[in-house]
Parts: structure tokens; sequence; C-alpha cells
């Protein structure tokens, strides 16, 4: 792209990525009146090569687009910022331009996503985010995955959205290699290698499935038993795993294009999915193998192997009160034994002087505090009524109906702002069930409230999105009953509403919950996992609902009435075949892959050597960027 | 297979949090009452068949969650109701003056000619009581809306709000229909019609279905 005709700017500044929609939520160093304002995220290359990420108010962008016209606006986007930017330089036009925030990619140390993907936090220098960026438009998830064709990063141990900054300005081609190997590696082994199984496609079926459970055995023993030693011989097999992978990748668009080169085909056969495979459920996590994964001072080192362990099997019932405080985000993978004794003792005093807070305050402040006063009772309506039929709950006057009470009250003054909301109450009482105790279980509570944080928006925003996720992911593994559902005008999938907002605690024993959260909490193998288990289930129900031609009424009611009839093991196994069979899909769209959180064709390695001509893909017009993205849906003008 | 009604009913109750929807609707549908009765997330529905003037009429009637930030789901569901419980709690200020909002709300989300009624729950509670009988009355006669006190813990008129509700609902249907019928076509045709329905659900189903 050439810039030759912007003034102001320098010859060879180049927008080399672009996100529209994005608001300015936070700034170090700016007045109030900056933030909150809508503009547009871009990786930009100044003239001297280096990179920044760039953010631009909208009033910047469109300070003198007399022409509004919508369509010229939508089809010629870059053209219309270049012409805005070589326009006047009113005063308008200068104070809008000292708004700009730059941050040069050679000095960005670490970034984080969080809030349902839509929101970024950049930091110059550890211990300060310097920058909060919103996305109002779909979600930071291509923004990242350009970002790391520039950066090289790495993913903190303790926490999945916080990346790293290894090395800046790095050489793309040289970083794709890296990113398969680490990336998809370490977090999505299975996925590897159920990739490579798509390679014995032309094999009967149960070959395939002999082929798989030998290799995924021999992946996993490398994973999780050879230790530190693993470091190494993760390399060698990621890079067998790795050429492997590319020759199925390109097994498979072989497939495609013959598919394509037949107009006929193309229109009569329906690309469906491939079978699923049945994977059985492992053995939970045995005491003897967590103590053995800990080192002498108790620090937790191979943590991506006890996730995968975990995922597979789940946590045995006498260790589940030690390790699910790890999952939970309360003691860290890597603190030794001393280090947690310091934990708990900051964590016990911060607990408890939270609920002095609310303990002291009288009841004649009470009845002048209204906010606090409504938050009360709907606590106190909710322990009332929460799982009383279990014996540790049950009975007047019970101790733990109260711990609840006090927990949930202590959870309002730690989080004011977003208060009580329903369904907290059924969060928490599996918690306290396990750990007993008071300040463990707020703890682990405030810790899976960050992981489901926004199921209780006030404005319902992040239930609506999983609610669409979830239909775009059954239209594509199920698509028939996805067109059942939606002829009976159930295609918003409301009916999955309890489900998802207290993660299926309505709809299993309290055993079964235990194993599901346990799960689900490895972030394994996908993000969005709960999604899939929602397929599962709802695709055990297919025959029925579709057979039977259940309506809006009878949908809901089947629906609701699945509630302790549900086998937890089966649906697991379900839900990771077919994560497996969505990952070997051919036609897996780029919609699907935002949704399990993993990259997009535009991503891809394997996608983007056949499509860029230019070594450089630093050097990839935006236009083509933008296209695709509007293809996907997610950047809009 | 035969109808086993007449008539289907498609009623909603709604109201603030906690004021004892789903112990109403329990005690009209089990007849029990469950202290510890575990709290509504999502929705739902229970049916029951009443017989009301020599006709079977099917009660369909939904239960939904009562806090405030659920309302964007829940209002989904108002849609192809016919007849509102608009619920709240005699022990509690809050949820008296909130049937104001809540009666907005259907304004906002239900048909226009939604039946409605105001029942003031838990009175029972006679010690707690912070909302008087005649405060209740006074607020449904500036919305002319039916009203009465329940307990569904003491049984107390929950069978009489529904077959009122329900009564309602049905006289009002059947004045449309008849002032549907041609003139000078009544008797016979209206037999025929009454009939109809008993086959076919009254079109207000279809209704409901397109939510
Ligand atoms: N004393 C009394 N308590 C009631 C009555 N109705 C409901 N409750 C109690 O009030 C609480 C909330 O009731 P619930 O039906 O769950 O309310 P909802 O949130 O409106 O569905 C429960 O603990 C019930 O036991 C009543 O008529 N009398
Ligand atoms: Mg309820």
């Amino acid at each position: 792209m050439s810039c030759s005709s912007t003034e102001d700017l320098p010859d060879q500044y180049k927008e080399l990525f672009t996100q529209d929609g994005v608001l300015l939520k936070a700034c170090i160093g700016r007045p109030i009146s900056d933030l909150n304002s809508i503009g547009m995220l871009c990786v930009v290359q100044n003239s001297d090569g280096t990179k920044c990420i760039e953010w631009r108010p909208n009033d910047l962008i469109t300070i003198d687009s007399d022409t509004q016209d919508q369509e010229w606006a939508v089809v010629n986007t870059i053209g219309r910022r270049q012409r805005t930017l070589s326009g006047n330089m009113t005063s308008d036009y200068a104070a809008a331009r000292a708004r700009i925030v730059r941050i040069p990619l050679a000095e960005l140390k670490t970034f984080k996503v969080t809030r349902n993907n839509q929101q970024m936090q950049f930091s110059t220098k550890s211990g300060v985010w310097q920058n909060t960026f919103y996305f109002q438009h779909g979600n930071a998830e291509i923004f990242v995955a350009y970002l790391k064709n520039h950066v090289k990063t790495a993913k903190t141990r303790h926490d999945r959205n916080t990346y790293v900054v290894v090395e800046s300005n790095i050489d793309s081609q040289a970083l794709n290699k890296s990113f398969t190997e680490l990336d998809i590696f370490t977090e999505n082994t299975t996925d590897v290698v159920w990739s490579l199984v798509s390679n014995f496609k032309q094999r009967p079926y149960e070959t395939t499935m002999e082929a798989f459970s030998k290799l995924t055995d021999i992946v996993w023993s490398v994973l999780v038993y050879y230790g530190n030693e693993g470091l190494n011989g993760k390399r060698d097999v990621s890079e067998e795993v790795a050429d492997l992978l590319t020759k199925s990748m390109s097994a498979l668009e072989d497939t495609t294009s013959i598919t394509k080169s037949d107009e006929y085909e193309v229109i009569t056969v329906k690309p469906t999915l491939p079978p699923r495979p049945c994977i059985p459920r492992g053995t939970p996590l045995s005491t003897e193998k967590w103590e053995g994964l800990q080192d002498t001072e108790g620090r937790i080192l191979e943590v991506e192997g006890v996730k995968q362990l975990i995922f597979r099997g789940g946590v045995a019932h006498s260790i589940r009160p030690a390790v699910w405080k790890y999952l939970l985000d309360y003691y860290p993978w890597r603190s030794t034994h001393s280090e947690i004794r310091k934990i708990q003792k900051r964590k016990t005093e911060e607990y408890f002087s939270m609920k002095l807070q609310w303990r002291s305050i009288t009841e004649r402040q009470e009845s002048r505090f209204s906010e606090y006063r409504e938050r009360k009772s709907l606590v106190e309506k909710d322990v009332n009524r929460t799982d009383r039929s279990h014996p540790f709950f049950a009975g007047d006057n019970n101790p733990n109906v109260l711990l609840l009470q006090d927990i949930l009250m202590t959870y309002v003054m730690y989080n004011f702002d977003l208060g009580y909301v329903q369904g907290m109450s059924d969060v928490l009482a599996p918690l306290l069930l396990l750990l007993g105790n008071e300040v463990d279980s707020f703890w682990c509570f405030a810790g899976f409230m960050e992981k489901i944080a926004s199921n209780f928006d006030m404005d319902q925003a992040g239930m609506k999105q999983q609610l669409l996720n979830l239909q775009q992911l059954l239209t594509f593994a199920v698509p028939d009953l996805a067109k059942h559902l939606a002829s009976k005008d159930s295609g918003n999938m409301y009916f999955c509403f309890r489900w998802l907002l207290v993660w299926f605690k309505r709809e299993f024993s309290f055993s079964d919950i235990m194993r599901l959260w346990e799960v689900l909490w490895t972030g394994l193998p996908c993000a969005n996992f709960h999604l899939l288990i929602c397929v599962a289930i709802l695709d055990a129900e297919k025959d029925v609902l579709i057979s039977k031609d259940y309506g809006f009424n009878e949908i809901l009611k089947h629906v609701n009435d699945l509630s302790m009839c549900l086998d937890i093991d089966k649906i697991l196994s379900t839900a990771e075949g077919i994560y497996h069979q969505l990952m070997s899909a051919p036609h897996l769209t780029d919609q699907i892959r935002i949704i399990l959180g993993i990259p997009t064709a535009a991503n891809n390695p394997n996608d983007r050597n056949e499509e860029s001509e230019s070594e450089d893909l630093g050097d990839e017009e935006p236009g083509r960027e933008n296209a695709r993205n509007q293809a996907n849906g997610y950047t809009r003008i | 297979m035969a109808k086993t009604y007449d008539y289907l009913f498609k009623l909603l109750l709604i109201g603030d949090s906690g004021v004892g929807k789903t112990s109403i609707l329990f005690r009209f549908s089990e007849d029990a009452f469950n202290i510890s009765f575990i709290s509504t997330i999502g929705i739902d529905f229970k049916i029951r068949t009443i017989d009301l003037d020599g006709k079977k009429v099917k009660l369909q009637i939904w239960d939904t969650a009562g806090q405030e930030r659920f309302r964007t789901i829940t209002t989904a569901y108002y849609r192809g109701s016919m007849g509102i419980m608009l619920v709240y709690d005699v022990t509690n200020e809050k949820s008296f003056e909130n049937i104001k909002n809540w009666i907005r709300n259907i304004e906002e989300n239900a048909s226009a000619d939604v039946e409605k009624m105001i029942l003031g729950n838990k009175c029972d509670l006679d010690s707690k009581r912070q909302v008087s009988k005649e405060r209740g009355e006074q607020l449904a006669v500036e919305y002319q809306i039916k009203f009465v006190e329940t307990s569904a813990k003491d049984s107390l008129n929950v069978e009489y709000a529904f077959y009122t509700l329900a009564r309602d609902i049905k006289a009002k249907m059947e004045k449309k229909q008849e002032a549907s019928n041609p003139p000078g076509a009544r008797g016979g045709t209206h037999q025929l019609k009454s009939n109809d329905q008993q086959r076919k659900p009254p079109s207000w189903l279809s209704r409901c279905s397109i939510l």
C-alpha cells in the first residue's frame, strides 16, 4: 500500500492491520476526557521500519469526510482513511492527533486478553497496565493473532490470558514455525494427534481409532512422564508432529480441491464431519501421581501435563481440596510450600478484613444504604433455597447455610459493582461442600467467578454471546438439529440458559458436577469447551427432539427435564469426540475457530504460504486483512 | 389422539425474586409447599388442567427468574401469554413498590390485551407484614387490575387467583368470538366454532409459538 499522498505522515508509514470499533478504556497519563472514546486500533510500520500499536480516535478518522456515503465507505475503507488523514490540519484535527496512543512494539513487555476476549491491556513496564482497550465489535482474537506475527510471545504459566513478549520485531517466517511448535503442541496435544488421524482417512475406521489410541499414549507419556527432560523430547516430537500435520493438511486440501474442480459435487455433496472418535475417559489423577508431580519444595512444574491428566480423568476425590486451589488460581502452580503458607496467611487476613467491613455496618447505616440492603436481601433469600435437600445444607439453623451467606456477603464487598447475582449461591455450594473452610471456599469461588464473570454481566451480553456461539457450533456440528430448533423458534438457544449460567450445576449431582467443573477448569482442549458439552448433550437428544417434532414449549420442557438424568462420563467423552471431529473437518470455518480459540485461517501457517506471494508478512496489505476480516464479520466499518 | 381440553391458556408469573412465584406455582400444580424450595434459574413452566363452567381449560403457567438483569432473557417468553400474575411479598415493601415497574415491563413486552392480576403473597406472615391489604387494593384500583392476598404456604386464595384469571381470559375470548360471528348465524355457528376450538388450539397458541 502506498501512502505517498499523506502529508503529515512519514513516507513509509504503513497501516499493517486495523481493527475498528475499539474503545480506549484506560491510558496512564491521559486526561479522563480522552477516555471512553471509540477509535481504531492498528499495527503500523514507521518509516524506519519499527512497528507500533497505534490507537486513533474516530473523530480523527472521520474529521473531514464529507463523503459519508455508506456503500463507498464500506468498499473502500483504506482509501477513506487516507483521504481523511490527508485532510486539512484544523485545530480539531491537531487536538485529535494529540489523542493518538502509541505503543512501540520494541517496548511492549506483556499484554493480556480478558473479559470474554473483548478487552486487551498492554504494558511496557512490568507491574502496570498502561493501556486498556475494549473491542466493541467482535473480539480481540484476530488482533492478537496478528500481533503474534510481529512479536514472539509466551503465555505465562499462571495466567492463560497473559502473554509475555519474548522477542519483538521478529522475522515472521521463523515465528510461524515456533508458533506451530509451541502453541499448538503444548496446548493442544490431542489436536495434533487427531490431525494425524486424518492422514489415515482412507483406512477403515477401526484401524484409525487403533492408531489414534496408540499415538495419544505416546504423546501423553512424553508430555506427562518425561518431566524436565521432556522439554527436549517435546521439541523433537513436535517437529515430527508438525511435519505430519503439514502432510495431513495438504492431503485435506487435495480433497477439497477435487471437490472444488467439480462444480456439481460442490452443490450436491454437503460437507460432512469426519466420523466421531470414541475417546474413553481416563482415570482420575491419583494421590501418588499428584505427589509425584511436585518437586521437593512443592512446586508443580509440568503444569500442562497435570492439566492434561485432569482433563482426561478428573481428580481423585481425596485430593480435590488440594488440586482445586491451583485450578481456581488461589495458589500459583509453581509456588513452594513456604510460599503457599504465606499466601494463605495473606489471603486469610484479606478475607477477614473484607468480612469485617460488612459485619460492622450498623442497622442505622444499613437503613440509609439501599444498594447494600438490596444485595444483602438477595443473598439471604438465595442461601435459604440453595441445595437445602443436601444433608450438608439441610435443616433449620444449619451453620453451613450461614457460611454460604457470609462468603457471598464478603464477595459482595470484594466485588460490590457486580454485587450478588442469582446463580452465585449455586456456584459456591459445591466448593464449600468440598473445601469446608470459609477462607478457601471464598478464594476458590472468587477464582471460579473470574472464569465466568461475563455470565453475570448487567446487560447479559456475555450470556447472549455464548448462546450465539453455541448456536453457531451446533449449526456446524449437528446441522439437522440446529435446523429443527430454528424452525421451532428456538434458534436463540435460550433453553440452554440455565446450563450456561451456572455451568450445568442444576443438571448434575454434586459428585458429577465436581468432575465436570474440574475438567472444564483446565481450559483444555480448547476455549469454550463448555459449549461443546452443550452440543454433546443436545446431540444425544437429537433423535427425540426431531422425531417427536418437539415444538418451542416441548423443547424447553425436555431440556429442563434432563436435569439429573445425564451421564457425565459419556457427555465428556462425546464432547471431546465432537472437538476432534471439528478439528479435522476440512471445511472448518474461521467463525468456529475463533469460538474455540484456535488460530484462524488468516493465522494458519499452511494457508498463509499458499496465499501470500511475498515472504515478508509484515508487508501484507492491510486491505487484504480487512477484506478477510469483513468476510468473517469481525471488522465493522 | 383426542384432545383432553377445550382451551389452552398461557399464563405468566412475574415479580421480584423471592416473593413466592415458584411456591405459588408449586402450590397450584402439585398442591404442596416446600420452605427450602430451590431458586429459579432461567425459565420453566407447569401444566394444570382445570374445569371451568363445563369446559376443560389447560393452563400452561410460566415461571421466571426475578432478578432484574435476567429480564432481557425472560421477557422473550412474555409474548403470547394471555394472563399475567404480578406477585409481591406483603413482608417486603420494595417488592410492592416494584409492581409498578413490572407493569411497565409488561406494557413493553406483552400483548396489550393481556389479563392481569396482582397477588400479595405470604399473607400468613402477619407479624412481618410491611404492606397493608388496603395499599394493595388501592394499587389495584389505580391500575384497574384485580387483586387478592395469597399464601402459598397456607394454600390461601391460590386456587381462587388462578380460577379468576382463567375465567376472565375465557370470558374475553368468548366475547371476541361472538363479536366475530356474523349476526343471525348465532347458535349453530357458535356451537361449531366452539368445537373447532376443541380440535385446534385457539389462534393465540400459534402466536405463542412464534416467540
Ligand atoms: N411464609 C411464607 N413463605 C413463603 C410463601 N411463599 C413463598 N415463601 C418462601 O419465600 C421464599 C421464596 O419463594 P420462591 O417461591 O422461591 O420465590 P420466587 O423467587 O418468587 O420464585 C421461599 O423460601 C419460600 O419458602 C408464603 O406464602 N408464605
Ligand atoms: Mg422462583
